[in-house]
């Protein structure tokens, strides 16, 4: 309640401390493109910082903002682009002003330029949101030296990783799958490697993503806690480039360029590990050892491409792919284990401006994640197999209107296919022996929405809109109401207030019983039994530049509602189970916290802090004894401290410390001796009795990076250092209880209990190779 | 899960030394009441009464002496008298037995009745189940001499069955070979294999067990092995203990039990 009086109290002061302002305002829009690919730019800032009026450009490049007559200076701001000042005069309305920028010539020139737009920021009337571009990310050290967006994320305040080196993002006491990851605006069912170790984004071919944490736009729906926006590069509209790198866990390589002058590009992008091609070695050369055992194999590799042709000044195509795939096998004479899974995407989307004033966005695309396991002993095969596969169809428009209002309409249809633990089990010799179980199932969701962008004055801003979805399964039809809103006030220049409400739902539910990404998680439909789940989110802020804009500090305090949570009874069958249902339990949960976020801007050294408070619960009437207790990623305190600093032309320094509250965990208090119907030792078996009622020892780390340019012949090369857990913290991963004996050869003799903690990754060097030529 | 661990397991093993003893303060624990009794045919009356301990407490046999221990057969009882005894041929312990043999026939009700001298009172049921017979057990080498195990059975269509599995080297005395818990759910009224890797030479002698549970008895054996999982394994959840008996954590069943030894030739 404190946080919704406090709501209440911002939005007093926004009614009533500066009347707006009556003046006649013209229009003015146009496009901002990149001067050298020319590429669209997709959310490049262009604003008049005098009047606190700006715009973000839309799917198309195309921006709008109303200026009173006059003499005015639009600024257009984009990462990894040199900022761009043009003076223009207002005296009519409908003026068109294109804008082009040029690319930063140095990587951390680039950063800055991003905290350049740190007055937009103040003055957006979004709130809660994150962004980065790939460029900043490679700037960053990285575990294993793989660079990967979403881990950065996590240095962000509100978002949480679900454990040592996951890539799993928890966002504001939200679970993993509860964020909408999208992929040029397709959705990616599991976007993880290696167990969730790396996502499943390559850094070369995505241009920068963008976390929503509250306050979510109206035509963003189907998740209730985050929406990770990640868009693909479009490739050199001028010549043909190849890029890549050599790292300690993959390789890259990327290749891109116009297809026909001034119409068409494409960029492909692709990279695989390359451990497995070791370890097979290794296994040949020890495969006459006795009792040698065989390294399993484990690779992965994933592609992108996206091809645009502008048909006509106002008709563009896109395509957009991503493919990929881990592999994870052994195998001897008689046995063999295969088990593989992946995303698959495709899109295409087709661009149409209508005139000025109004862009059309349809899209088709198709989804998919998969999981197989196989099986094979002698004449036994054993297969197990789930999926999910989405066919989408969505349009979305934007309409600049007179009077500061920007509107989005649109809707959006998607068919699900879920195939939930499809298991076959065959011998050849025996077939009357063969059985399967698993189910399909098939869902229709839909959802159409509107929403208004309205400058009410230089000062105020609002941004509400209504979302309408449903969801139809097997003749169960589910519908509901997504109010969401926003407001800006600027209480002066350097200082804004913000204020959001927002109600998500989310029809598809993730079938996952432990703390990681496990590929074998899968998707399940709302069904008469498992409803959708909600949440609603206020969340309120103040933000504050210093300095001639040089210094942004950003304060958010946010209140979460979540119902209809999933959970699992104890001991419940996930993987086959022609009756999963009856392993669900249903709860509540709630989230809420205070983001402080410092941001420091320009000169050669730069960075952010982030300092989170938060409590995260959940209430289930089957765990628990029905009470409420913390989930795993609950953290009450959380630091993150990210430094760059440019020491000469060649060489950048970065630096990243965070430190968290550890992690809530469960433990056993006692335990018991069991001997089991025949002889054997007695085993101890262990009595849990509070869930996540321990708190694991406190998290920090530092890593360190170093990125020097080299000189080559021909293009562009560089060499980038990490240390990852550079003093080479014991973090804990995990604790356990186990038997002290007084003699380890005599196992019998058990003279004690202790508690032991386990810790994954020690201080880890790294170096990667990146070229461009 | 088990592949999955196992990765998970060669990622920890690349960073070795990365394990530590620590101290972590436990709420303190109200001791339970433990029973562990299984009614064997053609066995005397014997159970198991301990009680639960904080996780540090010092490793001493938690025994209650104080324990009354009653068997109520179709309604007639049977007190069973504490006399702690290792039994050497099967390596059990047991805290009450009787001299009384138990003979059953499937649907035979038994009740479990115990007492201390602290108040505690734990009870629990168990009904009868039939024999399921092994009807072949069978092996097939391969060319490097190893061989392996399938057992087959035939599931009763008309009904919900649980079953448990093992195969043990030589004696029952050592621990199980294999050992694992099974239902029909996806298998009902099938002739049922369960068959092993390459596991076995010319000459083992292998002994396998198939045990008809009650679902209650499946039920504890799996959250047994869930709560032990949990305790090391970071991705398990926290299992309960899912007993068969009230006011206490245990195990009251009766046991029907087919068994073959085979000798494995070629």
């Amino acid at each position: 309640m404190y946080v919704l009086h406090l709501l209440a109290w911002l939005l007093l002061v926004c009614a009533v401390q500066r009347p707006a302002l009556a003046q006649t305002t013209y229009r003015i829009s146009g496009t901002v493109t990149s001067a050298t690919t020319g590429e669209a730019l997709v959310g490049a800032t262009v604003a008049v910082p005098g009047l606190q009026a700006g715009s973000i450009t839309n799917q198309v490049g195309a921006y709008s903002v109303n200026l009173p007559a006059g003499d005015h200076t639009l600024q257009v701001t984009y990462i990894g682009f040199e900022p761009l000042a043009r003076t223009i005069t207002v005296s009519s309305n409908a003026q068109r002003q294109n804008l082009s920028l040029q690319p930063a010539s140095n990587q951390l020139q680039e950063v800055e330029v991003e905290t350049n737009s740190l007055t937009q920021k103040l003055n957006d009337n979004r709130m809660s949101v994150e962004r980065l571009s790939s460029r900043e990310a490679k700037l960053l050290p990285a575990l294993f030296g793989e660079v990967d967006l979403i881990k950065t994320l996590q240095l962000k305040p509100g978002v949480q990783s679900g454990g040592e080196g996951a890539s799993g993002l928890y966002v504001r006491g939200g679970s993993s799958d509860q964020n909408l990851v999208l992929l040029d605006d397709a959705v990616i069912y599991n976007p993880s490697h290696l167990f969730g170790f790396f996502s499943v984004f390559n850094p070369d071919a995505v241009e920068d993503v963008e976390l929503y944490k509250a306050g979510f736009p109206a035509e963003f729906g189907g998740r209730l806690s985050s929406v990770v926006d990640v868009k693909l590069r479009e490739g050199n509209k001028d010549s043909l480039v190849v890029s890549g790198g050599l790292g300690l866990i993959s390789s890259r390589l990327t290749v891109e360029g116009p297809l026909v002058k001034d119409k068409s590009s494409f960029i492909l992008s692709g990279r695989r590990t390359y451990v497995d091609v070791f370890t097979r070695q290794f296994n040949r050369i020890s495969e006459d050892k006795e009792d040698y055992s065989p390294i399993p194999d484990y690779y992965f590799y994933d592609f992108n491409a996206k091809l645009n042709y502008k048909l006509s000044d106002k008709d563009n195509l896109y395509f957009s792919g991503y493919y990929g795939r881990d592999f994870f096998s052994f195998s001897d004479d008689d046995f063999a284990f295969g088990f593989e899974w992946g995303n698959t995407m495709a899109s295409l989307r087709w661009q149409h401006k209508f005139s000025d004033r109004l862009y059309a966005n349809t899209m088709l695309s198709t989804t998919g994640y998969k999981y197989t396991v196989d099986n094979k002993l002698d004449v036994f095969n054993v297969s197990l197999t789930s999926d999910i596969l989405d066919y989408t169809l969505e349009s979305n428009f934007d309409l600049f209107l007179d009077g500061g209002h920007t509107v989005r309409f649109g809707a959006k249809a998607i068919q699900h296919s879920f195939t939930v633990g499809r298991l076959n089990f065959n011998s050849a010799e025996n077939p009357d022996q063969d059985f399967s179980a698993g189910s399909d199932y098939e869902g229709t969701e839909f959802g159409v929405y509107a929403s208004d962008d309205f400058e009410v004055s230089p000062f105020l801003s609002l941004n509400y809109g209504l979302r309408f979805s449903g969801f139809v399964n097997n003749g169960k039809l589910f519908t509901a109401l997504e109010p969401r809103a926003s407001a800006k006030y600027n209480l002066s220049e350097t200082v804004s207030i913000k204020a959001s409400y927002a109600n998500m739902m989310q029809y598809v539910h993730l079938v996952a019983n432990s703390g990681a990404s496990l590929p074998t998680d899968v998707w399940y439909p709302s069904t008469g039994y498992v409803k959708p789940q909600r949440s609603q989110q206020v969340a309120a802020g103040i933000s504050k530049l210093f300095a001639d804009g040089k210094f942004l500090v950003t304060n958010e305090v946010y209140y979460k509602w979540m119902r209809r949570q999933i959970d699992f009874r104890d001991g419940a069958n996930l993987f086959v189970n022609d009756n999963i249902e009856q392993e669900f339990l249903f709860g509540k949960g709630e989230s809420y916290g205070n983001e402080i976020y410092f941001e420091k801007i320009k000169g050669r050294t730069t960075g952010w802090l982030g300092y989170t408070l938060s409590w995260t619960y959940r209430t289930f009437e089957g765990i628990n004894n029905g009470n409420r207790f913390p989930t795993r990623y609950d953290r009450r305190h959380d630091i993150n401290l990210v430094v760059l600093h440019q020491l000469n032309k060649r060489i950048s320094l970065t630096g990243a410390f965070v430190y968290g509250t550890g992690n809530a965990f469960s433990l056993p208090v006692a335990r018991f001796p069991f001997q089991d119907v025949e002889g054997k030792s007695p085993t101890i078996v262990p009595i849990f009795t509070e869930r996540n009622g321990f708190r694991l020892a406190s998290y920090h780390r530092l890593d360190l990076g170093l990125v020097l340019k080299l000189k080559p012949k021909r293009g562009e090369a560089d060499l980038t250092f990490s240390a990852y857990n550079a003093y080479n913290r014991r973090n804990p991963y995990f604790v356990y209880f186990e038997q002290a004996k007084e003699d380890p050869q005599n196992e019998e003799r058990i003279t004690g209990f202790q508690a032991k903690q386990v810790s994954l990754f020690p201080v880890i060097p790294s170096v990667t190779y990146n070229f461009k030529f | 899960m088990k592949q999955i661990l196992y990765l998970l397991g060669l990622l920890l093993l690349c960073s070795c030394n990365l394990e530590k003893d620590i101290d972590v303060d436990l709420p303190n624990h109200t001791p339970q009441l433990v029973v562990e009794c299984y009614l064997v045919p053609g066995e005397p009356y014997r159970a198991t009464v301990l009680e639960s301990s904080g996780y540090f407490d010092a490793p001493v046999p938690p025994l209650v002496p104080s324990a009354q221990v009653t068997i109520l057969k179709n309604g007639r009882p049977l007190n069973l008298t504490y006399r702690p005894v290792l039994h050497e041929a099967s390596g059990r312990y047991f805290t009450h037995s009787s001299r009384d043999i138990v003979s059953t026939k499937p649907g035979d009700v038994f009740e479990l009745r115990v007492t201390d001298a602290a108040g505690r009172k734990l009870s629990g049921f168990t009904k009868v189940l039939p024999v399921v017979p092994i009807e072949a057990v069978e092996w097939k080498f391969n060319d490097k001499n190893k061989a392996y195990l399938l057992m087959s059975f035939q599931d009763d269509p008309n009904a919900v069955n649980y079953y448990r599995y093992m195969t043990h080297r030589d004696s029952l005395s050592s621990g199980s070979d294999r050992d694992f818990n099974l239902n029909d759910n996806l298998t009902n009224g099938k002739r049922i294999s369960v068959g092993s890797a390459y596991d076995y030479e010319e000459g083992d002698t292998l002994i396998v067990s198939l045990f008809h549970l009650e679902p209650a008895y499946y039920e504890y054996l799996n959250s047994v092995d869930e709560a032990k999982d949990a305790n090391g394994n970071p991705f398990a959840q926290p299992s309960l203990i899912r007993s068969s008996v009230q006011g206490g954590i245990g195990i009251f069943t009766n046991i029907a039990l087919d068994r073959k030894r085979v000798i494995l030739t070629r």
